[in-house]
């Protein structure tokens, strides 16, 4: 076999396997039920309930930030951020949040949350917040 | 029907708006006299040339004046623009005026036609023979670009955004119905706080020149295969390839440095989308311009090249639908909104892809395809290996960044990698370790044929000592906790180093236009180096475990809590340092947390001593918005940002602080209820954070405006109070006035405290000082997050050393053109039915 057949055959490979581990590792969107049933992160869209807490107090601790969001299908549940209160998190209209189920609350190691821009009418814009500085 | 409004200046608009329009039409005549130029036979028949010239000149000119009336509108605050009202306020100064003006998409767009006619007045003055088929690409480019800024409604549809539009015309709102509803827009919207930013006036026009020059070898390559010039072009478009590189890279970089230095990612690497889509199209010139290379000197490789300098300003061009359709939506937080332009910018795409695609069709049958295989220890067979794992890491780039259009095309809901950055990581340090290993060891690899066994010996000794250095700095910068893909990463790195220092030790002995390669591989494999300790071995120095029960290995389940907070005037410790938030300063907008770093060695003397300031912005319009402080030693740097503040609050209180001050009881419901305490002079009084003494009286206090009369009494009670290591005076005064009896109390804010001299005792020589203190939670604190990067001098310096590199190169491959005319290269020129090649 030619040199050239056998750099097309590991190129066509690895091009092969960067779309397999895409499609493998790639998340899915969820609801707080589908969060229940399943022990991997997931990425569930909702709002915050704003007639609930939200709890966030730096003097006892700086790292705890819970509140309480609808997911599209109108399920509510407890999230808990180890972070602080993104600013202006009460005006959110919507937020993405990466996470897992621990128990009764969802833990969330990433909030996205789009705010009314303050700048464009009619326009949302987006926030990101992660818990946990980004490693190799 | 036409309603006159006061105050507005519609002639620069006007102005401008034609200015578009002339851009527009003289850019679509140009392409086609150049087109029309580029294919007549008749050699002395010059009218099409010159017209295409004429027109692209009249381009360049309305591209200024463009400019020029933007310019002026933002200049004199003429808010009547949507633009200048949207992107710009009164209060910036001007050379954030320049910011705001690329900071909206029909800014920056601007900057991109006006860097490719800057290039196309380079190439027509440069470009000799090529002129004609090279300027009627980038005059097509040119029209594309320009129609994204018509904002003209044609059959029903918008083409384009015009910077041009006036502020009713693009908000919908009753106020416009007044004829005088200027006088009620007093200040434009400001410009993001995170964009103001010196960088910002440098980083945009440096990466969308990168932008614009990746058209220059496109451009040449189109004209390769249409003019059957197939292998001149080659040499002609090294030159300006290198160049689009270079200051593309540059462009990257840059705004990396602007995240790490002012932005709050905690870091200056994200692989944000915005961030891949400039990454893309620059990986994939550096294949072309390793492939155009092999194929200069040898021959092979003809339709790789060809295809990778086409495809890199395809992708550019996909780079941009990515960050402006807004297609990203929630996957990114900076890419630009939708202007309602998705379909043109596809249209954008298609247009030159179908070029591309249909060109290298059409020529197919007649392309210098080698019919020869390369020999294995060549250098050109391992230059284009390495070239397609750099297209190979562009691809996995493409593929993970493009979900969402993923998504769009097949109607999937894909949602991103949970972890997107770790995914990004491995598999980039993976082709890290390919693309490295192979920069070191082609040098040892000559054209054409190599001695074996010689290639052997040098390669393993170098590989030997790469491996020796890596033990050492693996060990000694703790990469060994990573994963192995990473320290073999390092190993590639230190091997490329290695090896192209000993190019460059042989160029320095006398073959020096060799140095240019060996310096831009050199810089490449630090900046890898830089990157890799620096994001691998980055430790959060404000993470604080208190209450939090560790488990071994188990640090996935409890996320760790990065964030340290602090009382104002209470040292906390913080890693190695001992930290104390002590201070604030304003300077409008901005506000700065002064916070103290001590180091102490092991006899508890003093070893270091600093201050940073991180700062916020309580920005009415965009919220809390915060800029680290970085303190940088030569092998690390210690970067801090506020995470939280309580500075809102602050704000409102001093705007009401008049009100306030009168007001006791609400005032006092800021303090937990008071200590009374009966003292005589000398008496030390002891308070939750420190003491006071009361060293005496002061029978003539100083009273504004209160005149006292003689048998008015004013005694003041001189307190030396120290907290927390800090001395302060303090002097509350009781007066009796006209028979009834005040007390002026004092605060002392940074102590928390609030001090009374309530009553004088006579009979037993005492006073009463009421004590109120703040509680815990109403104190002044900042929560903030620290974070080292240590050897992230590596990253920066090799990109600088790269750039040196790619500038070298450049002036080597300019020379060669000069010198050798075109080299024609004796391979035999039959087609070949070629699988990658």
């Amino acid at each position: 076999m030619k040199k050239s057949s056998i750099l097309g055959i590991i190129v066509i490979a690895v091009a092969i396997a960067v779309i397999i581990s895409t499609y493998s590792t790639s998340s899915t969107y969820g609801s707080f039920t589908d969060a229940k049933k399943s022990t991997e992160e997931l990425h569930i869209v909702g709002h915050l309930n704003k007639g609930k807490e939200l709890y966030y107090e730096p003097t006892k601790d700086a790292n705890y930030f819970s509140f309480y969001m609808l997911d599209n299908k109108g399920e509510e549940c407890k999230v808990v951020f180890t972070g602080t209160k993104p600013q202006d998190f009460e005006r959110s209209e919507q937020i993405v949040l990466t996470g897992q189920m621990r128990g009764k609350e969802f833990h969330a190691s990433k909030i996205l949350m789009k705010c009314p821009s303050k700048y464009t009418q009619d326009k949302l814009e987006t926030t990101e917040f992660k818990s946990k500085q980004a490693s190799l | 029907m036409t309603k006159v409004f006061e105050g507005e200046h519609l002639l620069p608009g006007q102005l401008g708006q034609l200015f578009i329009i002339l851009s527009f039409g003289s850019a679509l005549l140009s392409a086609i006299s150049y087109f029309f130029a580029a294919n007549q036979k008749d050699q002395l028949d010059q009218s099409w040339y010159k017209l295409g010239r004429l027109s692209f000149f009249i381009n360049s000119f309305s591209v200024v004046s463009i400019g020029a009336c933007l310019f002026y509108i933002i200049y004199n605050h003429l808010f009547e623009y949507h633009y200048a009202w949207a992107h710009s306020s009164r209060t910036l100064p001007v050379y954030y005026i320049i910011s705001s003006f690329w900071e909206g998409q029909e800014g920056s767009f601007w900057l991109w036609t006006f860097w490719q006619a800057v290039l196309g007045n380079i190439l027509i003055w440069k470009a000799k023979t090529w002129e004609k088929p090279v300027m009627a690409v980038v005059s097509l480019s040119q029209v594309l670009l320009s129609s994204m800024l018509i904002g003209v409604e044609i059959l029903g549809s918008r083409i384009g955004s015009s910077p041009f539009i006036l502020l009713r015309e693009a908000i919908e709102a009753p106020i416009f119905n007044r004829p005088d509803y200027l006088q009620y827009i007093k200040d434009g919207n400001g410009l993001n706080p995170t964009l103001q930013n010196y960088w910002m006036t440098i980083h945009p026009p440096t990466l969308f020149l990168g932008f614009a020059s990746m058209i220059v070898p496109f451009a040449y390559a189109i004209a390769g295969l249409w003019q059957r010039r197939y292998k001149e072009w080659v040499s002609a478009a090294i030159p300006y390839a290198l160049f689009a590189v270079m200051i593309l890279g540059t462009g990257i970089i840059m705004g990396s440095f602007w995240a790490y230095e002012s932005l709050n990612f905690g870091g200056f690497w994200n692989w944000d989308p915005v961030e891949n889509a400039s990454l893309i199209p620059w990986l994939v010139l550096i294949a072309a311009v390793h492939v155009l290379i092999v194929f200069k000197n040898t021959g092979h490789a003809y339709f790789t090249a060809t295809f990778l300098t086409l495809i890199s300003f395809v992708l550019v061009l996909y780079a941009s639908f990515l960050t402006r359709s807004g297609i990203l939506g929630e996957t990114s937080v900076h890419a630009f909104t939708d202007l309602g332009m998705f379909w043109h910018l596809v249209i954008d795409i298609l247009v030159f892809l179908v070029l591309m695609v249909g060109l290298l069709v059409w020529r197919w049958k007649e392309l210098p395809i080698s019919q020869k295989e390369e020999e294995t220890y060549s250098r050109e067979f391992w230059m284009f290996v390495g070239s397609a794992f750099l297209a190979l890491s562009c691809l996995q780039l493409v593929v993970v960044t493009s979900v969402p259009v993923w998504n769009a095309m097949f109607k999937t809901n894909i949602a991103p990698p949970a972890n997107p950055i770790t995914l990004y990581n491995i598999f980039q340090g993976g082709f890290a370790v390919v693309i490295a290993i192979f920069l070191g060891f082609t040098q040892f690899l000559k054209y054409k044929k190599t001695d074996a066994i010689r290639f052997f010996i040098t390669t393993l000794v170098y590989m030997f000592v790469a491996a020796l250095i890596t033990g050492v700095v693996v060990y000694v910068t703790g990469l060994y906790k990573l994963r192995v893909v990473f320290m073999l990463a390092m190993f590639g790195a230190i091997y490329g180093v290695l090896a192209n220092a000993k190019v460059l030790g042989d160029a320095l002995k006398g073959k020096l236009k060799l140095a240019g390669s060996a310096v831009a591989h050199i810089g490449f494999a630090l900046l890898l180096v830089g990157a890799l300790i620096a994001a691998g071995t980055s430790k959060v120095v404000s993470q604080n475990d208190t209450g939090v029960i560790r488990v071994k290995d188990f640090e996935k389940a409890g996320n760790p809590r990065e964030n340290i907070m602090l009382y104002k005037n209470e040292p906390v410790k913080m890693g190695d340092y001992q930290v104390i938030y002590f201070g604030d300063s304003l300077v409008a907008p901005n506000h700065y947390f002064k916070v103290d770093y001590k180091r102490f060695d092991e006899s508890g003397k003093v070893k270091e001593h600093f201050v940073l300031m991180p700062n916020s912005q309580a920005n009415p319009k965009f919220g809390l918005v915060s800029s680290p402080d970085t303190k940088h030693y030569l092998l690390h740097d210690l970067y801090t940002h506020i995470t939280a503040a309580p500075i809102k609050e602050e704000e409102s209180m001093a705007a009401g602080a008049t009100e306030a001050s009168h007001d006791h009881a609400s005032e006092d419901s800021h303090y937990n209820p008071p200590v009374v305490y009966e003292a005589s002079v000398g008496d030390t009084i002891r308070f939750r954070e420190g003491y006071m003494v009361f060293s005496g009286l002061n029978k003539q206090p100083k009273l504004q405006n209160i005149p006292l009369k003689d048998n008015d009494v004013a005694v003041g009670a001189m307190l030396n109070i120290v907290s927390h290591g800090k001395a302060y005076k303090a002097e509350p005064v009781f007066m009796i006035k006209d028979g009834n009896s005040f007390d002026f109390a004092r605060k002392v804010d940074d102590a928390g405290l609030k001090l009374r001299l309530s009553k004088i005792i006579p009979d037993k020589n005492k006073f009463e000082i009421m004590v109120y203190q703040q509680p815990e939670s109403a104190k002044p604190y900042i929560v903030m997050r620290a974070i080292e990067f240590p050897y992230i001098n590596f990253f920066w310096s090799g990109t600088i050393i790269m750039v040196i590199g790619f500038l070298m190169s450049i002036f080597r491959r300019n020379k060669e053109l000069k010198v050798v005319p075109v080299k024609a290269t004796a391979q035999p020129l039959k087609k070949k039915p070629a699988l990658v090649k």
